[in-house]
């Protein structure tokens, strides 16, 4: 942060409220969602806010079946255009090495252990998304249809 | 900043004792020393010290209290004698009071207490952009408006009272719903006692008039041009929003809160060299958006541009057609970069231009909302030092203005409790290193050692195969024939 006197909790009791990041539904109690790509649950909460906390780790999809973390410099919070260094981890690699680099990214040096899990739990989920879904299968006929089938 | 700011150090330290000792002693005789002392918030307390013992210091301190209508005392000091203490800020008062009647030099002395200014070296400094976006090399110390405190309720306040100062009044006719001559008809006639319109051969006559709930009656309340339109904001109030917003305006999280987009500036608060905008060069858009891109301000005009839009219901009938977000403020000084750069901007969607010293709340903080996305010119960043003052020193330009100071002096809540301050006085966890997990439950039917637990008898069990020996027996006998014989026997 610039000055002691604005810490992010300062700036998260300022935006909680209202921040362009922020989705508000009336449905299912008024949850409330997060678009920060550096929120890795996007779910608007103090401790996935990335945007507002000086280190925060953010999982997206790369190219090739690929999955690139992005995180927070500290010491170039007034330096936007340095401020997030990215990462990617190709998808030739193995789901298992993916996981293991991106949770040492998070969680080693005092970064953010806190956030290993929900990080690997993206990477994970951004790998599955590329998957090519199962064919439906077709469905069997039952009763009198089977009976009439099997004739 | 570290810890240190928790630290508490003496604010009444005396910042020339130990600089120029020398100069004070051979001064003493020649000079009075008036000071300002930063008590509380912003109060204060002036002391004048040196006065020569040819005066009383009693009586010139009841002369002084009934002139200038202040408290005061004198308090002796071993190292500076009798020194007289007022209440408030009585420099200017005393400069003038000392000077002329008694024929002495008056030494205003401002006497600062802010940490930032003890620790000069280490107060933060922003670079000035040049072309392309480039460092130019040069910077420049942050000004004191951007440590104002950030407080978003003052300024959505003050924003909501200043939004309603461009309205226009209007009114329904004075007239409407009373331009015909009806009258009750009054009881006995089986008809409501509502004024009726009078006369016949239309389909108008007998009907009810003037009531709000009557057709083309009058509405109800019928609106007055003399409405309160105008809502009167304390001008401590609106000084207090504007540095707050400026504040605010170097805050890069709040500006990606208000949706700019800052992903490639290089710096917040951004600062573009005056040098660039010599000579008209953003007198033409094409121009100024070259010198908005080359600053990575270029992303949050494209997106205004795109985000225009209709609005939604009648206001598109009503002078507001189109709805778009706001893109980059431009602060200039007129005065060194001229006001070419005004009609440069003025076509490119989004981007708004303000001189810097008549700054506007409405252009600072749009909505209500904290952290626009501000670009600097350095004559403009250069004067906001001027233009707001600081803590302690009064503003140059504006009258009888302090910048208001933090509360706190660290918000850094994590930081705060793993100080050590707070820490030394905090009871140790209850506990010990390792939390008790409740037991595992394991199965006796599948763990021997557990089933042992539970039945001593399983191991000789086991041993003597009890379990198997109904099996081993096999299968009982059958019944004899002559049995179910009798057995069945009627």
């Amino acid at each position: 942060m610039a000055s002691p006197q604005v810490s992010s909790d300062l700036v998260w009791e300022i935006v909680r409220s209202n921040n362009s990041f922020l989705v508000k539904r009336k449905a299912s109690g008024g949850v409330q969602f997060s678009r920060d790509p550096l929120n890795l649950t996007n779910k608007h909460s103090r401790k996935y806010a990335g945007f507002v906390n000086d280190k925060a780790i953010g999982v997206v999809p790369a190219e090739k079946n690929g999955v690139k973390v992005l995180s927070k410099k500290t010491e170039a919070v007034q330096q936007p255009a340095k401020s997030t260094t990215e990462t990617t981890y190709s998808g030739g690699k193995s789901a298992r090495k993916t996981y293991v680099a991106v949770a040492n990214q998070t969680a080693k040096n005092g970064y953010r252990a806190d956030l290993r899990q929900a990080a690997v739990a993206r990477a994970s989920a951004i790998r599955h998304s590329y998957k090519e879904p199962k064919p439906t299968p077709e469905p069997k006929p039952r009763g009198t249809k089977a009976k009439k089938a099997a004739e | 900043m570290s810890i240190e700011n928790l630290k508490s150090f003496d604010p009444f330290h005396d910042a020339e004792a130990d600089e120029d000792t020398s100069q004070v002693k051979g001064q003493q005789e020649d000079y009075v020393h008036i000071r300002i002392q930063q008590r509380n918030g912003r109060k204060t307390l002036t002391t004048v010290q040196g006065l020569p013992t040819k005066f009383d210091r009693k009586k010139i301190l009841t002369v002084i209290k009934k002139k200038f209508a202040c408290n005061g005392t004198v308090v002796i000091d071993s190292n500076m004698g009798e020194v007289i203490q007022l209440q408030g800020d009585q420099r200017k008062v005393m400069h003038h009071a000392s000077a002329p009647s008694d024929n002495l030099m008056a030494h205003t002395v401002n006497h600062q207490v802010e940490p930032s200014d003890f620790k000069m070296a280490s107060r933060p400094t922003v670079t000035i952009i040049g072309k392309d976006g480039t460092p130019s090399g040069a910077t420049h110390p942050i000004p004191t408006v951007f440590a104002s405190p950030i407080r978003p309720d003052i300024v959505q306040q003050v924003h909501t009272g200043m939004a309603k100062n461009k309205r226009q009044p209007y009114a329904v006719s004075e007239k409407a719903g009373h331009q015909t001559s009806a009258e009750s008809w009054g009881t006995g006639r089986a008809v409501a006692r509502i004024p009726r319109v009078s006369g016949g051969g239309t389909h108008r006559a007998g009907q009810a008039a003037f009531g709000n709930m009557c057709r083309s009656g009058r509405m109800f309340a019928p609106t007055k041009i003399w409405r309160k339109w105008h809502i009167k904001i304390n001008q401590g109030q609106k000084r207090f929003a504007t540095a707050s917003a400026l504040a605010a305006s170097a805050v890069a999280p709040l500006l990606l809160a208000r949706g700019h987009q800052i992903s490639n500036v290089p710096e917040v608060p951004l600062v573009v060299d005056s040098a660039i905008f010599e000579g008209g060069a953003a007198a033409k858009t094409a121009n100024a958006f070259a010198i908005l891109s080359a600053v990575g301000a270029s992303a949050d005009v494209i997106k205004a541009k795109k985000s225009k839009k209709l609005r939604a219901g009648k206001g598109k009938m009503r002078g507001r057609r189109h709805r778009q977000r706001r893109g980059p403020l431009v602060i200039y000084d007129p005065e060194v970069d001229g006001t070419e750069l005004v009609k440069g901007t003025r076509n490119l969607p989004g981007v708004e231009t303000c001189p810097v010293y008549a700054l506007n709340l409405l252009q600072l903080a749009p909505g209500g909302h904290l952290g626009r996305f501000i670009v600097w010119t350095s004559a403009a960043f250069k004067a906001l030092d001027s233009i707001y003052g600081t803590t302690t020193t009064p503003s140059e330009l504006k009258k009888d203005f302090l910048l208001p100071s933090n509360v706190v002096s660290q918000a850094d809540l994590t930081r705060l409790i793993n100080s050590s301050e707070i820490q030394s006085v905090l009871r140790a966890p209850k506990g010990g290193s390792l939390t008790k997990r409740a037991a595992v439950q394991k199965n006796p039917l599948r763990n021997k050692q557990v089933m042992l637990r539970f039945n001593p008898y399983h191991s000789a069990f086991v041993k003597n195969e009890l379990g198997q020996q109904k099996k081993e027996a096999g299968k009982p006998l059958k019944t004899p024939e002559s049995f179910l014989k009798v057995l069945k026997e009627d």
